[in-house]
């Protein structure tokens, strides 16, 4: 169980988080979500007491990782996989690790072939591959046998291999129980793998919801409706109470209401309709329907979407 | 999967743990060995030199602890860049973050990442003045070996070793960066103490005299002019400054 409660960082005047509250629930994964430079490596950070929050708190297991003597056997986090000294070996890192929280050596080996970082373990981290370094990260997370695990970006230059292995393991590890944090900034990924997501942008929460929650929430019930007579549809629709967006001369977007409605409406005011379609309730869309106003350099939609869709 | 769990330790515990981390950490990478061989090369290697050399004076020999300290004067850099090593290279990779999610107390950390290194390349630095001590000997047998004063230089050697350490420690926890920390220490323990001198000009030989560099070879060699208790206060005040900004550094700043 993590704790995030009214975390806030700021920099000079620039608020990198600002009051994020949520919890992380054991027995599942949990995405966390955000455009780049949203806060999350900054929270995640906070979280583990690399940076020291402007306000608020983070707890683990209801206290503050800066107080525990032996931090890898209640939490395990990969934030950064370059963050090691390339001179040592993979191997030589992880006895490091063990070390300094009074675990066993024989763990080492345990880990590393859990991992399948193999005979690549006595090697020098310098000739790693990212996914190698990725696995690494992994193993010293995995070392203490933690009940949290926290993930940033771990999919991040991986091969389709690799991303699969790291899906099947946080479901592994979330459904022995443990409490999962995976942070990414790509939907796609996260409606593969996560259960509940905290969508944050800007530095502030968004969405603290089940997957499904989102899916079939803001932005999933947005209709597109082309008509030559935008103008009469626009005011039989606000008759009726409804909010239209006016997308060009042709189009209007509708929020709130499924196709029929729209339909309806058109019909009863003799309108003719040209096209009418629902928006698909992807994850995608509902993602950026939650963070659009609030990506930080955000300047055109194509630069969003590249954003997001890589 | 299964990791025994025993009660946390004690303040005592933790401390020896994570020295045992920062043990493993230093001979773990190859600059540690590196910095040693060039140590030993330097150390041994003049005073064997100094000892062949003075053969050749036919006055009375020199005592042969002065091989170990003439030697430790430049050996000592080889020294401070392997405690420098052993602190900087975390702050241009990230590592940092890693090793204090594996030891988030800071002031655990601090105390093993000052005294683990320092105190290596001390006992290193004594161990290696020693040999050079012997090595001139061997090579000039006409010089005086006693005992009470071998022990003595070796105090000062320690002491000396033991004060640039914790300069090096300090500034690299400080300036984060193996470059402007190695810079740092090279200035006042080197480069100002001996060109400040140079231009005989009266304030700027004062101001010489009071920088590490001076007071660590006036207790190896005896000289510029100064007292062991100035020496000893210019040594105590640089190396509690450098020691005491870096613990501010390890402590209160955000880790990388």
């Amino acid at each position: 169980m993590v704790q995030v409660q009214g975390l806030t960082k700021q920099y000079g005047s620039v608020l990198a988080v600002d009051d994020v509250t949520f919890d992380v629930e054991p027995g599942k994964v949990t995405g966390f979500l955000g455009p780049n430079g949203a806060g999350k490596s900054t929270t995640m950070r906070m979280i583990l007491g690399l940076d020291r929050p402007t306000r608020g708190r983070a707890l683990i297991g209801g206290r503050r990782l800066a107080e525990l003597g032996e931090p890898l056997r209640e939490v395990g986090a990969l934030l950064d996989a370059s963050a090691v000294q390339p001179g040592r070996t993979g191997r030589d890192h992880l006895r490091v690790a063990a070390r300094s929280n009074g675990i066993a050596p024989g763990r080492v080996d345990e880990v590393i072939a859990e991992v399948g970082l193999g005979p690549a373990a006595r090697r020098r981290i310098r000739g790693y591959s990212l996914g190698m370094r990725q696995r690494l990260g992994i193993a010293a997370a995995l070392l203490g046998d933690p009940a949290v695990l926290l993930f940033d970006e771990p999919m991040n230059g991986l091969d389709l291999d690799g991303v699969r292995w790291i899906r099947r393991l946080v479901r592994e590890l979330a459904d022995e129980g443990r409490t999962v944090l995976l942070s990414s900034h790509l939907m796609s990924e996260m409606q593969q793998t996560a259960d509940h997501l905290v969508i944050i942008g800007r530095g502030r929460l968004i969405a603290d919801a089940s997957i499904e929650q989102v899916l079939h929430g803001e932005g999933a019930r947005q209709v597109r409706v082309r008509t030559p007579a935008v103008d009469r549809l626009e005011r039989a629709l606000a008759r009726h109470g409804l909010q239209a967006r006016r997308l060009d001369d042709r189009e209007l977007l509708v929020e709130g209401v499924p196709a029929g409605t729209v339909g309806d409406v058109a019909l009863a005011a003799g309108v003719a309709v040209h096209r009418l379609a629902e928006e698909s309730s992807s994850l995608e869309q509902a993602y950026l329907a939650l963070t659009g106003a609030s990506v930080e350099y955000g300047t055109a939609d194509a630069a969003l979407t590249g954003q997001v869709l890589p | 999967m299964s990791v025994t769990r025993t009660g946390e330790p004690g303040m005592a515990g933790l401390l020896a743990r994570a020295a045992a981390a920062e043990w493993t950490r230093m001979w773990t990478v190859r600059t540690t060995w590196w910095c040693l061989l060039a140590a030993a090369v330097t150390v041994v290697g003049l005073g064997l030199t100094f000892g062949i050399d003075v053969g050749g004076d036919p006055g009375g020999a020199p005592p042969a602890q002065l091989a170990g300290e003439i030697a430790v004067l430049p050996g000592q850099f080889a020294l401070l860049v392997l405690v420098l090593l052993a602190v900087t290279p975390e702050y241009a990779t990230g590592a940092i973050g890693t090793t204090l999610q594996w030891t988030p107390r800071r002031g655990v950390l601090l105390a093993a990442r000052v005294g683990m290194p320092v105190a290596v390349a001390t006992a290193a630095g004594v161990l290696l003045a020693l040999a050079a001590d012997l090595a001139a000997w061997a090579a000039q047998p006409r010089m005086e070996l006693s005992f009470p004063a071998l022990a003595g230089s070796l105090g000062s050697i320690a002491i000396v070793l033991l004060a640039g350490g914790l300069l090096a420690v300090g500034a690299g926890l400080l300036l984060r960066s193996t470059a402007g920390a190695l810079a740092a220490v090279f200035l006042v323990q080197l480069v100002l103490p001996f060109l400040l001198p140079a231009f005989g000009v009266g304030w700027m030989s004062a101001l010489s005299l009071l920088l590490p560099g001076s007071a660590a070879t006036f207790l190896l060699l005896g000289e510029p002019d100064m007292t062991t208790a100035s020496a000893a206060a210019v040594l105590a005040v640089w190396s509690g400054g450098a020691l005491a900004a870096g613990a501010w550094s390890l402590l209160r700043r955000d880790a990388a």
